[in-house]
């Protein structure tokens, strides 16, 4: 399936019919993408295209966005989506602007899969890295996938942060830190989460750096590219400021998610939990919750050093996993990255369980939401029971990708265990 | 633990297990098969109970009856005079009716298209106030002017008049009661239902002028018999398999069976003896429309908005008049007026086999599950066999580290495999457009021309596939892995969600676990005829011949159904089960590696 030259003609074509498929759908459907809206798979309190309509109606109206409880979402969409004519009356912008962002990721992803970062690293480089799947392959990947596809018509706004962490990373394997910190910082902005890739990304944005002005010390590199995350940071905090008036979305926005005080269901994991407990114990489990999730980012960096681009995958994936507001927007995420690991899938082992499970997972998950809100036959259990499966099948990929990734390092180290079956001792 | 680990890990390695799995795929079909016949005994079921103990039923005295015959007779002397006229003039008349009770009246047009065919007519429904109420909950109380059968409904539109005239006469209602006189059983309370929960087409249905609260219960009458009946007929099949509270069938078996003593039916089981065959016939037969889906009287479009209701249609030759048939609306009525919430303590998954028998979800769903459970499991026994080297021969060389040599796998060739299962998934949408498109006339002729399309196109499929790519053995396994998998997947989802038309399809679709491409053609021959007689218009033609009905009638009703009331039993035929067929058909007329054999063939000489 590798090889073949990509040429002009199918690059073009690609994106062609990607956008073809998508406003196929949203012009012979109409329905649908409405329909999708709202599904709880899709929307979450702080991604809803639904709620981010009721933000604009206020902000139109010069009402603060904030006031109504229901828009959750960083103030400089509004801006952006004012300047659209009504979605309601001509969708098809909407539609075109969320079409872009698809294809805009996926030539960020593009850039990724061709600069080979995955297969050989500034300090690693995998024998098998021949393998691989051209940046066509994994475009295609991404932008075929139905999740990317369901996640583009119900026009949720994670596609924006899914477009900025892809183009952080891009520019981080390009050789341009600036660009990829300022990339992150959007991301932050937009979502909060992204910030935890901040480490990994600076060890990337270090490994690629151009050689004519390479800097050796991770401190000094830190030192000068952080800051520029917390400037532009502060610069949209600025400008949302002067756009709402108030530092009313501070706590509307980045507080929703640390407090989870919307929980209205999701995939993940928190809202039945948050549901099920006592006010009392609610401070210290968040606290738990945000430390687990934040947790991963040390470890990983330190222990796959010689990979930042398996950790920045790694962690997409146990985000999608265990964040506050998780939708299969994330999922979409981390499955874009995963086929830039195409070299070490043979060494992966539960690759037909997880994909089995997930399908499963994506099937069940409707079928028993239908069960407990429509039928009225089941309850929350029903589909939180699903959640579960859903995580699991993606920690089992999270798991079996480092597995993987790992023992192709070990395998250079000692050349004389290649093949053979690992042991517990 | 570790040493267990181990020694399970070894047992992997051993070439046995994977002589397993299709064993252990045709016993799961087998237990899951038997499982649906021990039901029916006394260890497997259980007597039903009333378990929401505000509903009561059968406690309170029932008094409508002496005059209220009379007013009976005038409204039927009425009705009788309707006979045959407009729709528009039957509402006249019954709208003048009801108004002469004092109740607010309103009418509802509605218009649905289906198999070349318009369905339209008037609703007229009227709300009886609550005097205890305050219009937050209401009973709906429905008559359709012509039954499933388009009988006209002569004795229950007159019965549902003086009930009405009888309810407003007394003060103890707590909830609005809303009587509903639809034209006809089907397209009527669907259009009226959805317009009641604001979820209707407004080009083709109006709205409600006049609302009450939320709906808690309906019950429909249909009777249609002229002389005294026997016992009352519960028919409470809803759309798409779900079905009603069994409080709710309790509560009118309770009424009916024990208060009034006239004994109760189900599933048309007009004499039922309590054996194990009859229990059976009638467990069968619920499964059957369960599984089909399709409205079966009035009552069914309700079922999907969570409101139970059930139709009570009179039968058999016996002494009860239909003042019995008031009273066990009145009883029932009553009950459903005690209730504090909505019902919701009884069970909604459930088999009944008996008025007073049933098994309930936790003990039959294993069956489906097992059933569905056997396509996974030869899904993933056939992606562990594809993932082996194809020739043994090579291992022999390597068996002096056999102890560490891991299970060697070989890399998988994905491309073709899920791209064929992916076309015959997208082909799906054919038949399933032109069967709910085409008008009533073209049913017929296109069914028997597309049962020939559907006996040729897998040869030709097959014959293009294998002279283009010319697949190895290992991509057959992977089109039938894939294919498995997507359909125990499909499967296993529908069977949370109409557990009987689950288990027909995987029934009916057992044969595609066992079949594989061969390399005599006298078995690719024999293999793809016996998968054309269990292939879906087969299996539509068969049973079509079985029960005397006409192809056409089945199929206009299918499409009906889909546009009227949204049964999603054809999408489940045509995109779940033929896909399958389809690609099972690929692989047993597949001809794996003929390439790879020739070249050998030459190589000896």
């Amino acid at each position: 399936m590798d090889g073949g030259k990509v040429t002009v003609g199918r690059t073009a074509a690609l994106y062609a019919g990607a956008a073809v498929l998508r406003l196929a759908i949203f012009i012979l459907l109409p329905d649908l993408p409405d329909l999708l809206t709202g599904r709880v798979e899709i929307s979450t309190p702080v991604t809803s295209f639904k709620r981010l309509q009721e933000g604009l109606f206020l902000y139109n109206h010069n009402v603060s966005p904030y006031d109504g409880g229901v828009y959750h979402q960083a103030p400089l969409f509004l801006p952006l989506f004012s300047l659209l004519p009504n979605a309601l009356s001509y969708p098809i912008f909407t539609y075109l602007l969320y079409i872009a962002i698809d294809l805009l990721s996926a030539s960020a992803l593009w850039k990724i899969a061709d600069s080979g970062e995955a297969g050989s690293s500034a300090l690693f480089t995998s024998p098998r890295r021949e393998r691989r799947w051209n940046g066509f392959i994994i475009a295609a990947i991404f932008l075929f996938n139905p999740f990317t596809v369901a996640t583009c018509l119900g026009r949720s706004t994670s596609v924006f942060t899914t477009c900025a962490i892809l183009h952080a990373i891009a520019k981080a394997v390009s050789g341009a830190p600036f660009s990829a910190m300022v990339a992150l910082s959007f991301a932050s902005y937009l979502s909060m989460y992204p910030l935890l890739l901040l480490p990994p990304l600076v060890l990337l944005c270090l490994d690629r750096q151009r050689p004519e002005r390479a800097n050796k010390s991770v401190v000094s590199f830190a030192a000068s590219h952080v800051p520029v995350v917390f400037g532009v940071l502060g610069l949209l905090f600025g400008m949302s400021y002067l756009i709402t008036g108030s530092w009313e979305f501070l706590p509307s926005t980045y507080g929703v998610q640390l407090t989870l005080s919307d929980l209205t269901p999701n995939v993940g994991l928190w809202w039945y939990f948050f549901i099920e407990m006592f006010d009392s114990f609610r401070s210290f489990f968040l606290a738990v919750f945000w430390l687990h999730l934040s947790c991963y980012v040390g470890g990983l960096s330190i222990r796959i050093r010689r990979q930042p681009l398996v950790v920045l995958t790694l962690l997409l994936g146990i985000f999608a996993i265990f964040k506050p507001y998780p939708s299969i927007s994330d999922t979409s995420l981390f499955l874009a990255m995963v086929p830039l690991y195409r070299h070490v899938f043979p060494l992966m082992r539960y690759s037909f369980v997880i994909a089995a499970v997930i399908m499963y997972a994506s099937f069940l998950g409707p079928a028993f939401y239908y069960l407990w809100i429509y039928a009225g036959s089941g309850n929350a259990n029903f589909f939180y029971a699903i959640t579960l499966v859903w995580g699991l099948g993606q920690s089992l990929l999270v798991c079996d990708l480092m597995f993987a990734v790992l023992r192709d390092e070990w395998e250079l180290e000692r050349p004389e265990m290649a093949g053979k079956e690992i042991r517990q001792i | 633990m570790p040493r267990l680990l181990s020694s399970a890990l070894a047992l992997r390695r051993d070439p046995r297990i994977l002589k397993i799995p299709p064993y252990l795929s045709l016993l799961c079909i087998l237990v899951g098969a038997v499982w649906l016949f021990l039901l029916p005994l006394n260890e497997y079921s259980r007597r039903t109970y009333i378990s929401e103990n505000a509903l009561l039923p059968g406690q309170v005295h029932t008094y409508f009856g002496g005059s209220d015959q009379n007013v009976l007779r005038a409204y039927k002397q009425e009705v009788n005079t309707l006979v045959g006229k407009s729709n528009v003039e039957i509402n006249d008349k019954l709208e003048s009716i009801v108004r002469g009770l004092g109740l607010k009246t309103a009418r509802q047009k509605f218009m649905y298209h289906a198999a070349g065919r318009t369905f339209e007519g008037e609703n007229l429904y009227a709300i009886l106030q609550a005097p205890r109420g305050d219009a937050t909950e209401a009973i709906v109380l429905v008559a359709a002017w012509e039954n499933v059968k388009h009988e006209v409904n002569k004795n229950g539109v007159p019965l549902v008049l003086t009930l009405a005239r009888y309810f407003k006469r007394w003060s103890l209602w707590s909830k609005d009661i809303i009587i509903l006189l639809s034209p006809d059983s089907i397209a009527g309370p669907q259009a009226w239902v959805d317009a009641y929960h604001d979820a209707h087409d407004s080009s083709r249905v109006a709205s409600l002028p006049i609302k009450s609260g939320a709906l808690q219960g309906a019950i429909a009458i249909d009777y249609v018999q002229e002389n005294r009946f026997k016992s009352v007929h519960i028919v409470y099949d809803g759309v798409n398999g779900q079905l009603p509270n069994l409080d709710l069938i309790n509560s009118v078996v309770n009424i009916a069976g024990g208060q009034m003593g006239m004994g109760v039916a189900l599933q048309e089981m007009w004499n039922h003896n309590d054996k194990y065959p009859d229990r059976l016939r009638t467990m069968l037969r619920g499964m059957l429309k369960q599984g089909l889906g399709l409205a079966s009287g009035p009552h069914s479009s309700f079922i999907p908005y969570h409101v139970d209701a059930v139709t009570l249609q009179p039968f058999g030759e016996g002494w009860q008049d239909e003042m019995a048939m008031g009273r066990v609306v009145e009883g029932t009525f009553r009950s459903l007026n005690n209730l504090l919430e909505h019902l919701h303590q009884s069970f909604f998954f459930y088999l009944l086999m008996h008025r007073e028998r049933f098994v309930s979800i936790g003990t039959y769903l294993p069956s489906a599950m097992l059933v569905a459970a056997n396509f996974t499991i030869m899904a993933i026994f056939l992606w562990m066999k594809s993932g082996q080297p194809e020739i043994p021969a090579a291992s022999t060389t390597e068996s002096s580290d056999k102890d560490d040599a891991p299970t060697r796998t070989t890399e998988r060739d994905l491309f073709l495999p899920l791209a064929i299962v992916a076309l015959s998934g997208s082909l799906s949408a054919i038949p399933l457009y032109i069967f709910n498109h085409v008008p009533e006339s073209a049913l017929t002729p296109l069914f028997y021309l597309f049962l020939l399309i559907n006996t040729l196109f897998p040869i030709t499929l097959s014959l293009t596939i294998t002279t283009l790519f010319s697949p190895t053995l290992q991509q057959y396994h992977l089109v039938k892995s894939f294919s498995l998998l997507l359909l125990g997947m499909f499967l296993s989802s529908l069977a949370t969600l109409n557990f009987s038309l689950a288990m027909l399809i995987g029934l009916l679709s057992a044969p595609l676990s066992f079949v594989k491409p061969s390399s005599s053609p006298v078995s690719r021959i024999v293999g793809f005829v016996l998968l054309n007689l269990t292939s879906p218009p087969a299996v539509l033609l068969a049973s079509a011949a079985i029960w005397g009905l006409n192809v056409g009638d089945i199929l206009r009703e299918v499409a009906v159904a889909w546009h009227v009331t949204g049964t999603y039993s054809a999408v489940v035929v045509w995109c779940v089960w033929w896909p399958a067929w389809l690609a099972g058909c690929v692989c047993v007329l597949g001809r794996p590696g003929r390439d790879q054999e020739e070249e050998k063939k030459v190589k000896k000489t």
